[in-house]
């Protein structure tokens, strides 16, 4: 029951509008057909399941139908800010990668 | 007027004498006024026993004045409209009330667990647990006698007549508490020009000093000043009063629900049916400010739950706000000063009025306003142990050590009728814990508290007794100050008006630490004292459950039930948590608190569910053509929201026969169906090629203008997600249909893909899903249909083939027509503006009047399909099939360059096995037989459990064409099973087990009908 | 092609039927603006080329601020995302307003899709057609300033919102029409209700044209 900011919106509306779109920065390797099994069944599978900074990804179903990037504690719920897919990618970039 | 026997004329009480009414509580009829409680007015005819324990079957009677109550439980109102488990304290009377006890069977004077009390010393806590435990199997016959004989309310059997609704606000502060500090906190955020909400979940505002009118407060009386207060507050137009609204949740980022009560208090025959009965608001706030009180806990002693034993507050509340004396010749036990306003307002109003007081030195003002009002004093005093049957008669007083919780001496036997306890204050911190805020002990309070500015960084704060402000000028000078910050919080300048807080109170002597009164014996040889009434939990219990090695509060509280029920514990947990930290040999602060949880009160399911429920439960989606179906006597099933025309039975068909004539009538002449519901997706950019060779496991490179192709959609992990026909519009443009299920699901899928990993390919997708309505015109005379209404497209089949599609104009309005088919049959699905769906289905079913055209619904449409071996993704899927599983690979485009969705899993070494279950036809050696959907398919018939499972029946009807059963499985190397070297094994012979039978098959090709797939052709 | 020939996705009500002018008995009053004409245009609001040509085949300047609608005559341009608006026009300016958009658009990223078929509006007034609102969406309209519009909630369903004539204009989905218009009326019911004439209801609408 949190409140989300639409990057492209811009407002702040409630966790109704929105899906949960999973973990974010989850890329598709770039020649799936020379990965071995182990890697395809990394980026099939593998997720970080943290209790803490969770990079996550949300769609704003009732209003932009856009993707963003959502910085949320999964603990506590503290969301530490929103941004379009690109722009989380370099707020992400900038803390290393992970929180 | 005559009044009843403990009603008295208290000028300030909020009851409103001159409109008296009537009753029924238990058959019987009693007289009330206007603005009592349920419990106030049975106290004002002098009732004391009206329940019994949960446990033990004990007498008990109404302890508390609100939420707090544990024992007053009653059942309101009959049939329909009966409410279980209200506590008589928070119910508003109103003529014609009938309610109710909900406890004591058989009767209330014989109670079949009295017996059980009277042997109470061998139930002790756990004993369910431990008697009950062996045979498990017979668990559920005890417990259906406790549970009948513990009592509680029943749930009505009919459906509930009232109606119910929700609502969103936002505002810029809420106020939880409409007592003095919130009061003062709405105030000076509504002074401050914020949007307020103001809730109190009683009937007026005015919290605590509705019960305390003697007070004052800057030279007013407390009436005074709180009618110039409310008045203020409701000329400011920014500020929104609720009341009879209690906020029972707080959760992420101060969303608070809330229940209203809108009607309850109406006489039956005055509510009205276009009204709301209670409605939930859900309360999105930038800053909540709780003032929500605090609870008097009791002090614990022996038989301290007999009728007539009360909180000493709820006393209070009784006399002034009710005008009820709870006793004529009270006795009142205090660890505090608390009561003595209580008792002074007591004694005035002609109540014989004994004052025991647990500390040696008190405070010299309140003892000289006590004499003067005429109250004995019993300095240094405790009660030993209460006695009584149904009714306290008197109380055996003991001498207390002046500092250890001892007894000394004996002390006199008093003699009373009414019995009032404060062991302090328990503040109402359950809404600032409810979403990981934690109270804290302050040892000088002896409470759990809340503290004021705790989770300010999460916009929450907290004043007057919530945080531990119990006196009245403190906690309003505090509650200003607080709600400044919170004003200033959100850029606003603080309300500096000066305010006159002045109270005469006289300055607080601390209170003793104490909550088991001693009673100068070993515990469990004196009188049982009991801690949580509604669950009878004892103070033995508590000791018992740790010396059974419960450390954690959390498991004590399971263990022996403390804090459980419709109470929650208001009025136990403290207590629980002093004895249990007493026996743990630890300092109350580390026994720490048990979680609070949402919801504070009990909340009905039908304020809950709000206006979700009846015919606007969820969403039921209608076509354009739902009209004529109803006409026609569709019967309609729901699919992904959709209603669908499931069949149309004619007069005394049921649904084989139905089916069976629409199947026949579809392949002998024409049928049509609803096909409106698929979803639509268009989808346009010079990259559109491209983007669906990525997203489907077939090649669309080469697809003309014009034409149309099947296409497998698969998740990354290979497995089959959704179907549907894609169709080339022109060059850059395509029309995807998804199935009716999957529309939402396969639009957020692409979007995504399109978003996160392609944002560079030129290609924008729109759900068409409800533009475009669509009638599947299907069976052999399905062109001559057609042709009567479509002049302007060639539909010869030379000009017109299959799998291609055509725009032009059906039935005077703009069409496109997709000569596709998911029966095998010759047909055409005519799509138009979903505003010419009706149109165009009548001007159909018109035209094809001189060939029978027979609409049919879902079910025909299972039964064509599956003659034909057509999937339905979902039914003969499962989220574990590749397109290799369901012998697809036909529609897998291996070669194109792009590693498309799901290829890479092929290799995967489970995925790549050749031993895979696999989709096949079965048939049965009996053609009457129709194997059941879902029965597992086993090698043999007769076997030693546990079986080994190779697969199940996905799909299976009876086939009107064939005259007999078919049906689609998959099978655990189905594939080889069914080839000639399979068949000569023996290995395509298999069996369906379901309700205890298994039934012969064989494994076929799953192509049923027109193999050759010549009829869709012609 | 005739408007007789078709029925919008609230024709089941027979609104027209219960209908009677807007008046001080009731606290809500709903009607249906039906039959207009729905077009999904997607293009990206950084391409000028695109936002030129849009706004010129429009006869509006293509609204590129979030959350705003920009009006003109009887053409309304909801923005949806920064690459999607949404054209609501009269019937009888579809066809041409479609062939302006596509020929307008030539060449550049862009979808133009007739949607008409897809969509109502329902046109909600009176003293308490907030308070409907705080009922069924979870938006707060006290955010909701003339010019603007957004995406939300309704129940269980969706709807565009934005004012409209002193009152609110709900733009939603054929399939869900049903629904919202139940929902509705549920919300309203406890205000008064009444179904406004269509001739007040698209008061607005010819006011503009």
């Amino acid at each position: 029951m949190f409140l989300l900011s639409c990057p492209h919106c811009g407002e702040k509306r409630e966790e109704e509008e929105f899906a949960y779109g999973g973990e974010a920065f989850i890329a598709r390797p770039a020649d799936p057909e020379t990965l071995d099994d182990e890697g395809w069944g990394d980026y099939l599978f593998k997720r970080k399941n943290t209790k803490g900074w969770h990079w996550e990804m949300w769609g704003h179903q009732t209003g932009c139908r856009k993707f963003f990037i959502v910085k949320r504690n999964t603990a506590s719920h503290a969301i530490a800010g929103s941004w379009t897919l690109a722009e989380g990618r370099k707020a992400y970039d900038a803390e290393g990668g992970a929180a | 007027m005559k009044l009843s026997s403990h009603r008295l004329k208290i000028a300030t009480a909020r009851i409103d004498y001159d409109r008296p009414l009537s009753i029924s509580f238990d058959g019987k009829s009693f007289p009330a006024f206007a603005g009592d409680t349920l419990a106030s007015a049975l106290l004002a005819s002098g009732t004391r026993m009206l329940a019994r324990s949960f446990k033990y079957g004990r007498p008990r009677g109404i302890i508390g004045a609100g939420p707090e109550e544990p024992n007053a439980l009653v059942q309101l109102e009959q049939g329909p409209q009966t409410v279980p488990n209200l506590k008589a304290t928070q119910v508003e009377v109103y003529s014609g009330l009938t309610a109710r006890r909900t406890t004591g069977w058989p009767s209330l004077g014989v109670d079949a667990k009295s017996l059980g009390g009277r042997f109470s010393r061998f139930m002790p806590a756990g004993f369910y647990y431990k008697t009950f435990k062996y045979p498990a199997a017979l668990w559920p016959r005890y417990e259906h006698i406790i549970r009948h004989a513990a009592g509680y309310g029943s749930a009505p059997v009919e459906n509930d007549p009232d109606i119910y609704d929700h609502m969103h606000h936002h505002v810029q502060v809420l106020v939880v508490g409409g007592g003095a500090s919130g009061l003062v906190a709405a105030l000076t955020a509504g002074q401050a020009g914020l949007r307020v909400l103001l809730l109190d979940e009683q009937n007026e505002l005015g919290g605590w000093l509705l019960s305390q009118p003697n007070a004052n407060i800057g030279g007013k009386t407390a009436p005074a000043w709180l009618k110039a207060a409310i008045d203020e507050l409701k000329s400011l137009p920014n500020v929104r009063i609720l009341t009879r609204t209690s906020a029972f949740a707080l959760h992420d980022m101060n969303m608070i629900q809330a229940a209203q009560s809108l009607q309850d208090n109406l006489p039956l025959a005055h509510r009205s049916t276009d009204q709301p009965r209670q409605r939930l608001h859900r309360i999105r706030a930038d800053r909540v400010i709780l003032a929500s009180g605090a609870i008097e806990r009791p002090l614990v002693y022996g038989n301290n739950d007999l009728p007539g034993i009360f909180t000493a507050s709820a006393m209070t509340t009784y006399l002034n706000r009710y005008g009820v004396a709870c006793g004529h010749n009270v006795l009142l036990l205090t660890s505090n000063d608390h009561v003595y306003q209580g008792a002074i307002d007591m004694a005035r109003a002609g109540i014989k009025v004994t004052l025991a007081d647990t500390r040696a030195d008190i405070n010299a003002t309140w003892e000289q306003r006590a004499a003067a009002a005429g109250i004995a004093l019993y300095k240094g005093y405790g009660i030993a142990q209460a006695h009584g049957g149904r009714s306290v008669h008197s109380a055996q007083l003991a001498k207390l050590d002046a500092r250890d919780n001892r007894v000394t001496g004996s002390g006199p036997l008093i003699s009373c009728d009414a019995i009032g306890s404060s062991g302090g204050l328990s503040p109402t911190v359950h809404l600032f814990c409810h979403d990981g805020g934690r109270p804290h002990w302050d040892e000088a309070l002896l409470a759990y508290v809340a503290p004021a500015l705790g989770r300010e960084k999460a916009g929450i704060y907290v004043v007057g007794a919530a945080c531990g402000e119990f006196g009245l000028a403190s906690s309003l000078q505090q509650s200003r100050g607080v709600s400044n910050k919170a004003v200033a919080s959100l850029g606003k300048a603080e309300v500096a008006t000066a305010l006159d807080f002045g109270s005469d109170e006289p300055a607080v002597t601390p209170a003793r630490r104490i909550f088991r009164v001693p009673d100068g014996k070993k515990e469990g040889y004196g009188a049982k004292a009991f801690v949580d009434y509604q669950n009878d939990v004892a103070v033995t219990d508590i000791q018992l459950a740790v010396r059974e090695n419960y450390k954690s509060i959390e498991h004590i509280k399971r263990y022996t039930a403390l804090g459980f029920g419709t109470d929650q514990g208001k009025l136990s947990n403290v207590n629980g948590f002093a004895i249990a930290a007493d026996a743990l040999g630890q300092h109350i602060s580390e026994v720490g608190t048990t979680t609070y949880r949402p919801a504070y009160s009990p909340v009905t399911f039908g304020t809950l569910a709000g206006a979700h429920e009846g015919d606007t439960f969820e969403p039921k989606r209608y076509t354009a053509m739902h009209a004529s179906h109803v006409a026609r006597g569709a019967l309609f099933e729901p699919v992904g929201q959709w209603l669908r025309p499931w069949y149309f039975p004619k007069a005394r068909e049921d649904m084989h026969a139905a089916v069976r004539r629409e199947c026949l009538a579809t392949r002998r002449s024409v049928g049509m169906m609803d096909a409106s519901t698929l979803g639509k997706i268009d989808i346009r950019g010079k990259d559109v090629r491209e983007f669906l060779n990525r997203v489907y496991a077939n090649a669309w490179t080469n697809l003309a203008p014009g034409k149309c192709r099947y296409g497998l959609m698969l998740d990354e992990n290979g497995m089959v997600f959704d179907d549907g026909v894609t169709s080339c519009i022109s060059d850059n443009h395509f029309v995807m249909t998804t199935t009716t299920g999957g529309a939402a699901r396969v639009m957020t899928w692409l979007e995504k893909w399109h978003q996160t990993e392609w944002p560079d390919l030129d290609v924008y997708l729109t759900s068409v899903t409800d533009h475009w309505a669509t009638a599947a015109v299907v069976g052999p005379n399905s062109r001559k249909v057609l042709q009567k209404v479509c002049s302007d497209i060639d539909l010869s089949s030379d000009a017109f083939k299959f799998m291609d599609w055509r725009a032009g104009t059906v039935a005077g309005v703009p069409a496109r027509v997709f000569r596709i088919s998911f029966s095998g049959e010759l047909a055409f699905e005519v799509n138009v503006d979903a505003t010419h769906g009706h149109h165009v289905w009548e001007a159909l079913m018109e035209a094809g009047r001189e060939f029978d055209i027979t609409p049919y619904g879902t079910e025909t449409m299972h039964v064509l399909r599956a003659e034909k071996g057509f999937i339905i993704v979902g039914q003969d899927t499962d989220g574990s099939m590749t397109p290799f599983d369901l012998d697809m690979g036909w529609a897998v485009g291996m070669k194109k360059p792009y590693s498309f969705i799901g290829k890479r899993s092929f290799k995967r070494s489970d995925t790549a096995r050749s031993d895979r279950k696999q989709l096949v036809g079965l048939l049965t050696d009996d053609p009457a037989e129709v194997l059941r959907e879902g029965a597992q398919i086993i090698e043999q018939a007769d076997f030693k459990p546990p079986a080994k499972m190779l697969g199940h029946v996905t799909s299976s009807y009876h086939s009107p064409e064939l005259g007999r059963s078919i049906a689609m499985a998959v099978v655990r190397d189905g594939i080889a099973r069914k080839s000639p070297d399979g068949q000569k094994a023996g290995r395509d012979i298999v069996y369906a087990w379901a309700g205890g039978r298994a039934v012969r098959a064989k494994i076929v090709p799953y192509v049923f009908v027109d193999p050759k797939g010549e009829r869709q052709n012609v | 092609m005739s408007k007789s020939l078709m029925q919008s996705p609230l024709h089941h009500f027979d609104l027209a039927k219960q209908a009677v002018k807007p008046d001080g008995r009731h606290g809500v009053w709903a009607g249906e603006l039906p039959l207009a004409g729905y077009i999904a245009l997607r293009g990206d609001s950084a391409t000028p080329a695109f936002v030129e040509a849009a706004s010129s085949a429009l006869g509006v300047p293509l609204p590129v601020t979030p959350c705003t609608l920009a009006q003109s005559g009887a053409v309304k341009v909801a923005w949806i995302s920064p690459d999607e608006w949404l054209v609501v026009c009269p019937r009888e300016k579809l066809g041409a307003t479609i062939a302006a958009l596509e020929r307008a658009l030539e060449g550049i990223r862009s979808q133009v899709v007739d949607n008409s078929g897809g969509y109502t509006q329902v046109l909600l007034t009176g003293a308490n057609a907030s308070d409907v609102l705080a009922h069924c969406t979870v938006y707060d309209i006290a955010h909701l300033d003339p010019g603007k519009v957004v995406g939300t909630t309704f129940g269980k369903s969706a709807t565009l919102l934005h004012r409209q004539d002193r009152g609110f204009c709900l733009i939603f989905r054929r399939s869900f029409a049903d629904y919202l218009w139940r929902f509705m009326v549920r919300a309203a019911t406890p205000y008064g209700f009444g179904v406004a004439l269509r001739e007040d209801a698209s008061a607005a609408e010819r006011e503009t044209a």
